[in-house]
């Protein structure tokens, strides 16, 4: 068992921006140096606005993105940029939008055994087999093995990748916002399928959202990222009872929860967190 | 009060290739002078086929009927197309959900700001810049003067709005509707943007039809509340009494969906609704959810239920006579 399933350690990725042909090249730290750690079977949620550099950490621990600094490990061990196989087997996306990330001209079957062929896992009859087991494990009707993306509700859709990403037997899976392209009865239907695989399996959830009310329905903890930093982490009772960091309270205090005699939360300015860190 | 718009027994059929797809079935809907009315549903059930059909931007092959759809004594089912031209944008206007591609990129926003007022009302640039310059301000954006020169690319998605919303103001408009304007931002500014609209809804007595899928943002801001599902309202009421005691299975559904903070225990199983939405296309016999209901009964697959109020005072109403019967019994 290693000691942690994830771990960055000052991890960084730093863009040139070009402003003019006479301009020096101004730099944008989209991470700046974020350490994390994620022990085997626990659930990490990381929260932030649009911009914040979550997805852009999220490209850097996929390995589709090289850090400018820093490493990450993966159940102890440096994943080089090279060798995406040995991560792939361990490590899988889940990606937002289920309209976009599946080929739209492969069947579900073809989608779902693409891992295993690529990887040259078992022969033809063995990946069938997987592929079976693996869309009764999501809930996926068999009957939609053979059709198209096209066809599929987003729920059906947002199985399918599950499927796609468990098929390796990976040990960590990599939420980013799942379920915010999903309606709220669908939403639900997706978080009791996340938290049973993670039950069955023994997953390592590494899920990044901006819906508060999901992330603290599902993760043990809670890191808060602004601007490229990570301000805040802790326990889901650490960051939702006593936050600490006012960009953390100004997240808290504008979740809306369907509760009619809570009215809108008072109208709040940037300024109170921009500079605190 | 007044009432502003009232609107009975709205259809919009798309014909399509393998069929008329049904998408709005009969709805009723009726907004006073100042008030807040929200349309909450989930994708596809028809929420802003009805605001394009209020507003007349359906593409023509789509075919509108109604029993009743008048904007403040005007028939707009009857208007011409040169006279609809004349209400929409003075009288009612909209803000619609994408900030990022509702504005014209290769025009500067004072532009598009006053383009429409200089155009109904006939004002000078000059003046019509001022509105401008007056309503931004109101609308919470820093430098106002500034930004009548910039394009929409210079603007963050929360500043966008925030014209947007001004552009929807420009002319003091009767009625605003409102397609799911926070859906693409942050959490901290769509708490920021909707306290923006509850005051300047409250300020011009505009009334306003706020459509959304977000129930969370429902339950804070509206003073009605219209749920739809498959093309029908199934359940409508003052936002206490849908909150309180939703009434139909599909609103209960929903709420039951949603975990709260400090009420739901964390990782325990989330209520879910089983199934999905009916296909729109061709008529629907019986009620529309009944095969994502807990409580359905033999009855419900044959006979179509109407909207039924059940208690008197409050106009509560809801399209489930199982459920009725259970609430009558309560009483």
């Amino acid at each position: 068992m290693p000691q942690y399933a994830l771990e960055l350690c000052d991890l960084s990725r730093h863009f040139q921006l070009k402003n003019g042909v006479f301009s020096a090249p101004t730099t944008l730290k989209a991470v700046d140096g974020v350490s994390l750690r994620i022990p085997p079977g626990e659930t990490l949620g990381l929260v932030g606005e649009s911009g914040c550099g979550k997805s852009t950490l999220a490209k850097m621990i996929l390995g589709l993105l090289p850090p400018t600094d820093g490493s990450v490990l993966v159940n102890d061990q440096v994943i080089s940029n090279g060798n995406r196989f040995a991560l792939a087997k361990q490590l899988q996306p889940i990606f937002q939008d289920p309209y976009s990330s599946l080929n739209p001209r492969k069947t579900i079957r073809q989608i779902i055994s693409l891992p295993l062929q690529l990887h040259k896992v078992g022969d033809k009859r063995s990946q069938q087999a997987s592929v079976k087991q693996m869309s009764d494990l999501v809930g996926l009707p068999e009957r939609l093995l053979d059709q198209y993306p096209g066809q599929l509700s987003g729920g059906q859709r947002q199985r399918v990748a599950i499927a796609r990403a468990l098929i390796l037997k990976p040990s960590i899976l990599v939420c980013d916002e799942p379920t915010s392209a999903l309606d709220v009865s669908v939403q639900a239907q997706i978080l009791n399928l996340l938290m049973d695989l993670k039950q069955e399996l023994g997953l390592t959830y590494l899920f990044i959202s901006h819906n508060l009310g999901v992330v603290e329905h599902l993760v043990d903890r809670v890191a808060v990222m602004y601007r490229g930093k990570l301000v805040e982490q802790g326990t889901r009772e650490d960051i939702f009872r006593n936050a600490q960091h006012p960009y953390t309270q100004a997240l808290l205090s504008s979740v809306l929860t369907p509760e009619p005699s809570l009215g809108l939360p008072e109208l709040l300015d940037d300024s109170a967190w921009a500079n605190a860190s | 009060m007044s009432r502003v718009l009232e609107v009975k027994n709205l259809q919009v059929d798309l014909p399509t290739a393998n069929g008329t797809l049904r998408a709005v079935r009969g709805i009723d809907l009726s907004v006073e002078k100042g008030e807040m009315l929200c349309i909450v549903g989930e994708s596809g059930c028809g929420k802003s086929m009805t605001s394009m059909a209020l507003m007349g931007l359906l593409p023509k092959k789509a075919k509108v009927s109604a029993d009743k759809m008048e904007f403040d004594g005007l028939d707009l089912l009857s208007l011409s197309k040169k006279k609809r031209n004349g209400v929409r944008g003075l009288r009612m206007s909209m803000i619609f959900q994408e900030p990022m591609t509702s504005l014209n990129p290769s025009y500067t926003l004072g532009n598009q700001l006053c383009e429409g007022i200089m155009r109904h009302k006939g004002l000078t640039k000059d003046k019509a810049e001022e509105r401008a310059i007056y309503l931004l301000e109101r609308a919470g954006v820093p430098y106002p003067e500034k930004r009548l020169s910039q394009y929409p690319h210079q603007l963050s998605g929360g500043l966008r709005q925030r014209v947007m919303i001004a552009m929807a103001l420009m002319c003091e408009p009767d009625l605003i509707i409102a397609d799911e304007p926070t859906t693409a931002l942050d959490v901290t500014i769509q708490a920021q943007i909707l306290r923006l609209i509850r005051e300047l809804q409250q300020e011009f007595g505009t009334a306003v039809v706020f459509i959304t899928h977000d129930l969370g943002v429902v339950a804070r801001i509206a003073d009605r509340v219209a749920v739809m599902y498959a093309g029908q309202v199934v359940e409508t009421g003052l936002t206490n009494d849908i909150f309180n005691n939703p009434s139909h299975p599909y609103t209960q559904g929903l709420l039951s969906c949603i975990p709260i903070p400090g009420k739901t225990a964390p990782g325990s199983h989330l209520e879910s609704i089983p199934g999905g939405v009916p296909s729109l296309i061709g008529d629907l016999a019986g009620c529309a959810f009944r095969n994502r209901c807990k409580h359905a009964t033999k009855g419900c697959a044959t006979d179509t239920p109407t909207l039924v109020e059940f208690t008197a005072p409050s106009s509560h109403q809801v399209r489930c006579p199982v459920s009725v019967e259970s609430l009558k019994e309560a009483v």
